[in-house]
């Protein structure tokens, strides 16, 4: 995933309190993931879980977004270059860091 | 990015956030289990969750006693007329087909926080080492005299859970003939959907308007003001309904005599109406009190923001309506959903003992319809702040529609059914 390949790990690893030291790195990345994935979470509410919308309806289908495609699109809402009904009041709440774990966890690529 | 700065923290964070650790759980050779009370927005969703954000290597049993989903928000519409409840009901069969979740259709009557156990009214005990309360609300129907017996003689109904108060009352107002009068009472804030009884007098008064134009809705508000999007429903009211909503601020109902359909105030006069929908002041659900959770005023469950651990009990998790909010956070079926992913995330790490997440993040997004069609919206996200310990809303986030349109009609059907298939599907 490439949401991981660009972790900066060595920091923490000392401080993770897990037993075994071959699992050091593995648990590093599952708690990683639960943060990423739990942060993309957020849009699921509206956008459908994993950014899979609900088939038959309009709500704009992030899932078949690339990443970049879903990062550009939400700075571009933070910064008023692009309207919209609410997501330019919504992607005002995010960091510009948060905005770039969502769209690496929810991009089709 | 900084993720070794995110993580560092993190990591800091895990001598005051104690996890369970998961050498004793493997050396049981048992899964860690997480129950779940509740199936509404917030359980659902954090039982879904925890098995997903675990990869399914923790089991989850999800407690509850009703037999499908059924959604508040958009019932509004059922009690206008305009939609079914069919529309808004959703089976269970997802959680457990595609999830794998065991769901109990049952009750829970009894939680034991140090034996760590709950106890269902079925006579079944359950262990638990991570326990999600969702109950949702209670309806405080004693706190308006005669209430509770006008309710339970079928006179006047609430319809603030979703379910068949909301179809009875549709039908009360149907049956009511032209010219007659339905009276509506909103409780002081907090309670559960502050936009909520503004929206449901958009849809009264659309159907009076549609099918009994003779008729009229008189909006008995507790509070001092219109709690949520307050100038979009006046004005909505002003362009859509003139004529067929009185709206009468600070006019607390404190007894309802059922027989003769009549509502009392702390000082008006008495009112006479043909339809009598009072909802009453509401606090967390039953079950969180009973346990003694409801440690704010012994209404609502004070929670830890990172985890939603309740502050008086270990291994406790609430969500939803039942907590003391955070500042300006509502009381909403999205919230609870949102919730409940940072307490399904904190409560995996925690099994894990992996560091939680220091700066969790929730949105709010609220559709409410003033007729058929035409919807306003109020949205806000909430950054967890570490000094304060609490979400605080994010300034210059977050607002409302300018006005009612139909495109954020189309875009709430969208919403609601992506957050049932997110919560239940």
């Amino acid at each position: 995933m490439k949401t991981l390949k660009s972790l900066s790990l060595i920091g923490a690893s000392a401080l993770l309190s897990v037993g075994a030291s071959t699992s050091v790195l593995a648990d590093e990345l599952m708690a990683e993931r639960i943060y990423n994935q739990s942060l993309a979470a957020t849009c699921a509410s509206c956008h459908g879980t994993n950014g899979v919308s609900v088939a038959g309806q309009d709500m704009p289908k992030i899932s078949q977004l690339t990443h970049e495609q879903i990062a550009t699109a939400l700075r571009q809402y933070k910064s008023d270059e692009k309207s919209g009904t609410i997501m330019h009041q919504l992607a005002k709440g995010y960091t510009d860091e948060q905005i770039e774990i969502i769209a690496q966890v929810l991009g089709k690529d | 990015m900084n993720r070794r700065l995110f993580l560092g923290q993190s990591a800091a964070l895990l001598g005051t956030t104690a996890g369970i650790n998961k050498l004793a759980l493997a050396s049981s050779s048992n899964k860690a289990q997480v129950v779940v009370v509740g199936a509404g927005y917030g359980g659902a969703t954090a039982a879904k969750y925890v098995r997903m954000l675990s990869n399914n290597s923790i089991s989850v049993t999800l407690i509850e006693p009703n037999d499908n989903f059924i959604s508040c928000p958009l019932s509004n519409l059922v009690v206008g007329g305009e939609e079914k409840i069919g529309a808004l009901t959703t089976s269970y069969d997802g959680l457990t087909d595609k999830y794998g979740i065991n769901m109990v259709k049952d009750m829970v009557s009894k939680i034991d926080t140090q034996k760590k156990t709950v106890t269902t009214a079925g006579g079944s005990t359950i262990a638990y080492d991570k326990l999600v309360l969702s109950p949702g609300i209670n309806m405080y129907m004693d706190s308006i005299e005669g209430l509770a017996q006008a309710n339970a003689d079928g006179v006047t109904l609430q319809a603030w859970k979703a379910g068949p108060e909301t179809v009875a009352l549709h039908k009360q107002i149907a049956d009511m003939p032209d010219g007659g009068v339905v009276a509506l009472s909103i409780p002081l804030a907090p309670y559960r959907c502050p936009p909520g009884p503004y929206e449901r007098t958009c849809q009264i008064a659309n159907y009076l308007k549609n099918n009994k134009p003779k008729s009229k809705l008189v909006v008995f508000d507790s509070n001092a003001n219109i709690v949520s999007k307050g100038g979009l429903f006046s004005k909505a009211w002003a362009d859509l309904y003139e004529g067929y909503i009185d709206y009468r601020p600070d006019n607390k109902v404190v007894a309802v005599d059922g027989k003769t359909r009549t509502l009392k105030f702390e000082f008006s006069d008495d009112f006479k109406a043909d339809v009598l929908n009072v909802i009453p002041t509401m606090g967390a659900g039953n079950i969180v009190v009973d346990t003694g959770l409801a440690n704010m005023n012994n209404r609502w469950a004070e929670v830890d923001f990172l985890n939603f651990e309740s502050t008086q009990a270990k291994d406790v998790h609430i969500v939803g309506d039942s907590i003391q909010v955070a500042p300006r956070m509502p009381k909403s079926g999205h919230m609870a959903n949102q919730q409940a992913k940072v307490a399904a995330a904190a409560i995996v790490s925690e099994l894990n003992d992996f560091p939680i997440n220091p700066q969790p993040v929730v949105t709010n997004t609220c559709y409410s319809f003033v007729n058929d069609r035409d919807v306003v919206h109020v949205a806000s996200v909430h950054q967890y702040d570490p000094t304060e310990k609490t979400f605080l809303p994010v300034k210059g986030a977050g607002g409302l529609s300018a006005e009612p349109n139909r495109i954020e009609g189309i875009y709430a059907w969208g919403w609601a059914k992506n957050i049932w298939n997110d919560t239940v599907g």
